[in-house]
Order: C-alpha cells, then structure tokens, then sequence
C-alpha cells in the first residue's frame, strides 16, 4: 500500500516536473501562437491607435496648411489694398492740387476779369459824368446866354430907349456874346 | 562538516509552465504560461490603444490625446529615421511588437512569468524579422539578385554570407531573451539572497532598486534594440538593382 502511495507521489511528481518546458528551449506551439498574438496586437495597434491618430495628425497638417495659406493670401490682399488706397490717395492729391490750381487761376481770371470791368464802369462813369458836366456846363452857358442877352437887351433898350427889331438885336448880341466867349 | 555547506533552501529557475493542454486530432496542443501571460497583456494593450486613440480631435489639449500622438509620433519617427521614408509601411509592426515587448517584460513585476523570458516567444519574433528581411531582398532584387548576393563580394564569401543571414536574427532573438531572462534570474536570486538574512526583512526595499534596472530599465532598453535591428535588418536587406 505504501509503495503504491510512492509510487503515485513520484508520479504526480514527474507529472508536475513535465508540465514545464525547460529553461531553454524552442516550441513550436508557442511559436506560432506568439506569431498570432503579435499580428493581433500589431492589428490591434494599427487600427486602434496608428489610423486615428495619424489621421488627426494628417489633418492638423492640412489645416496649418489652410490657415497659414488663408493667413498668405490676406496679406497678400490687404497689400493690394493697401497700394489700391496708396494709389488712390496719391491720385486725389493731384486731383485736389490740381482744383486748387483750377480755382485759382479762375479766381485771378475773373479778379482780372472784375477789376477790368470796374475799371470799365469807372471810365464809362467819368466819361458820362464828364458828358453831362459839359452838357450842363453848354446848358448853363447857353442860359446865361439868354440872359445875359435879355438884359442886354434890357439893358440896350432902356439905353436907347427903342425898340429894336428882333432880328438886329439878335445879330447884335450874337455878336457881342462871341465876343465875350473869346474873351472867356 | 557536509551540514555546513548544505544550501538552507534551494534556488531553481525553470521553465514556463504547460498552462494548457488539449489535442486536436492527433496533435496535441501545449499553451505554455507565455501564451497565457501574453493573452493578458493582449487584453491590458487593446484596451490601452483603445483608450488612447479614441475620440481624437484636431485641435485638442487633452492629455490622452497628446500621449497618443507622443507614441504614434515616437514609432513613426523611429521608423522614418531608421529606415526611411519607404518604409513607413512598417510602422505598425514596429509599434505593436515595441509595445508587446515592453509590456511582456513588464509582466514580471506584477509576478507573471515574462513571456519574453521564454525562448520561443522571441524566437516567434526573430523569425518574423527573418521572414520581412527575406521578404525586403526578394522584394528589391528578384530571386536572382537575392541569391547573387550570396557570392557576393566574392564567391568564397558564400558559406560566410549564408551564417550571416541567419545569424542576424538568431543574435537578436538570443539577446532580448537571454537579457530578460538574466535580469528575472538576478532579480529572483537576490530576492532569494536577501530572503535568507534577517528572517526576510532584508528583501524589503533593496530588491526594488534592482528590479529598477533589471526590470524597467532592460524592458525598455531590449525592446528598443530589438526593433532597431528589426529595422535596420530589413531596410538593410534592399538588394541592389544592377
């Protein structure tokens, strides 16, 4: 009885020692199960972790990408602006110097223009003012004329105290009066 | 005399353990503690991924989507700068197996046999690597090409360059193994050392600042050259055209 016992003890012994591969040694199943577990982990890392991640990255690229050929072509953009404005506000400046030179020389025209004018009104003025002094001055002789020529003749006929005709009187004065002109 | 230097208790690394067993056909089916330890960190990565590349937006500033970008960024970076522009395809591999590297390594600290402790886990991974650089020559340079490259710069080269070819990959998977394994063997023994002195208290803190290194560190470091030289194998295959 005890010898069987033994017996089994040594066996389950041999058992325990043979379910252990030995420190160093190669197994085929191990090798191949191995090679199925690193695929499932490669599979496991390609589609869990490598494709999203390298998608994202790839993304990201793009959109540093877009951004920075966005950011280009707004500055590109706002300089064209900038040398359409540039252009422009150099474009009024001669517009502007050139009104200014406009309404200046308009202004000295017509200054010229005014001044001429007036100078005009002044000479019309004076010669119609000198007109008129030499209309009243012939009218205020031609009066003083005929009175000077009725008293004359008041005066001659109350000298020779008769009458004369119109006529002699008249060639009388007319006669005297020229005489008097010249004299004047 | 023979008490004296009798071992208290003994110290014995093994292998992983036949979690599984079961038989399709004839062939029976060994699931080895690796698999299992790997099924956890499968299920640990593809909830992280999930987490992570989830809900992502162009302009964003959450910190989940910058630690996505930072690791997406990171694997293609590597991949761009190891092995150019053309190779960006790679990418993914090289970002999954960064990943079930590390995080296998990692496993020792929460008391899991490390899969990448166990010589057909990376043996899995050498043969892949082996697989794309065969694949990258025959891909560049025909068949012909690929086996003018064996006689290559001369003909007596040809015994030289065959060892070559398959000792890349060999190289590489022995290294990343045997680091891991070395640092959970250190790390046990001195947890086993330190267990011995003073009833055990002695393996409170110090062993910590080990597994820093043993454990942190060489994860990190064994995965990070273990796909460099992926890389560099496979764009270092290109076959020339002439």
């Amino acid at each position: 009885m005890t010898d069987m016992l033994r017996i089994a003890e040594e066996a389950a012994a041999q058992a325990t020692e043979q379910a252990k591969f030995s420190l160093v040694s190669i197994d085929l199943n191990t090798i191949v199960f191995t090679l199925i577990n690193t695929l499932i982990i490669v599979l496991l890392y390609f589609f869990f972790l490598h494709k999203p991640v390298c998608k994202i990255l790839d993304e990201r690229a793009k959109t540093v990408n877009k951004d920075m050929d966005d950011a280009q072509k707004a500055k590109e953009e706002a300089a064209a602006v900038k040398a359409d404005y540039e252009q422009r506000l150099e474009t009024s400046k001669e517009e502007a110097a050139r009104i200014v030179a406009d309404a200046t020389k308009k202004a000295q025209a017509r200054e010229e223009e005014i001044i001429s004018a007036a100078n005009e009104e002044a000479a019309s003025m004076k010669q119609r003012a000198e007109e008129s002094i030499q209309r009243e001055k012939k009218r205020a002789v031609n009066e003083i004329k005929e009175e000077i020529s009725d008293m004359v003749v008041m005066a001659a006929s109350k000298v020779a105290e008769k009458e004369i005709n119109a006529q002699d009187n008249e060639k009388i004065i007319d006669s005297v009066l020229s005489q008097i002109g010249k004299e004047n | 005399m023979t008490d004296l230097i009798k071992p208290m208790a003994e110290f014995s690394v093994e292998g992983p353990l036949k979690s599984i067993s079961f038989d399709i056909g004839s062939y029976n089916v060994v699931i080895s503690e690796s698999i299992v330890v790997q099924w956890i960190v499968m299920l640990i990565l593809g909830i992280v991924f999930f987490i992570l590349g989830r809900n992502l937006k162009v302009r964003s500033t959450s910190r989940r989507q910058m630690a996505a970008e930072y690791l997406v960024n990171f694997f293609n970076n590597m991949v761009r700068d190891t092995m150019g522009e053309k190779y960006r395809k790679y990418t993914p591999y090289i970002g999954g197996l960064f990943c079930f590297s590390i995080l296998s390594s990692l496993m020792g600290l929460f008391g899991f046999r490390c899969p990448t402790s166990d010589l057909s886990v990376i043996a899995a991974w050498g043969i892949t690597t082996f697989v794309l650089t065969l694949r990258n020559k025959l891909k560049t340079g025909g068949i012909k090409g690929y086996l003018k490259g064996f006689i290559e710069p001369m003909p007596f080269m040809l015994p030289f360059n065959i060892i070559g070819d398959i000792a890349n990959p060999v190289s590489q998977t022995l290294r990343h193994f045997a680091n891991i394994l070395a640092g959970s063997v250190i790390g046990g023994l001195i947890y086993f050392a330190l267990g011995q002195v003073a009833n055990g208290l002695a393996s409170i803190g110090i062993p910590a600042i080990c597994s820093l290194y043993f454990d942190l560190f060489s994860a990190f470091i064994q995965a990070y050259i273990f796909c460099t030289l992926t890389m560099a194998y496979v764009s270092m295959a290109e076959c020339g055209e002439d």
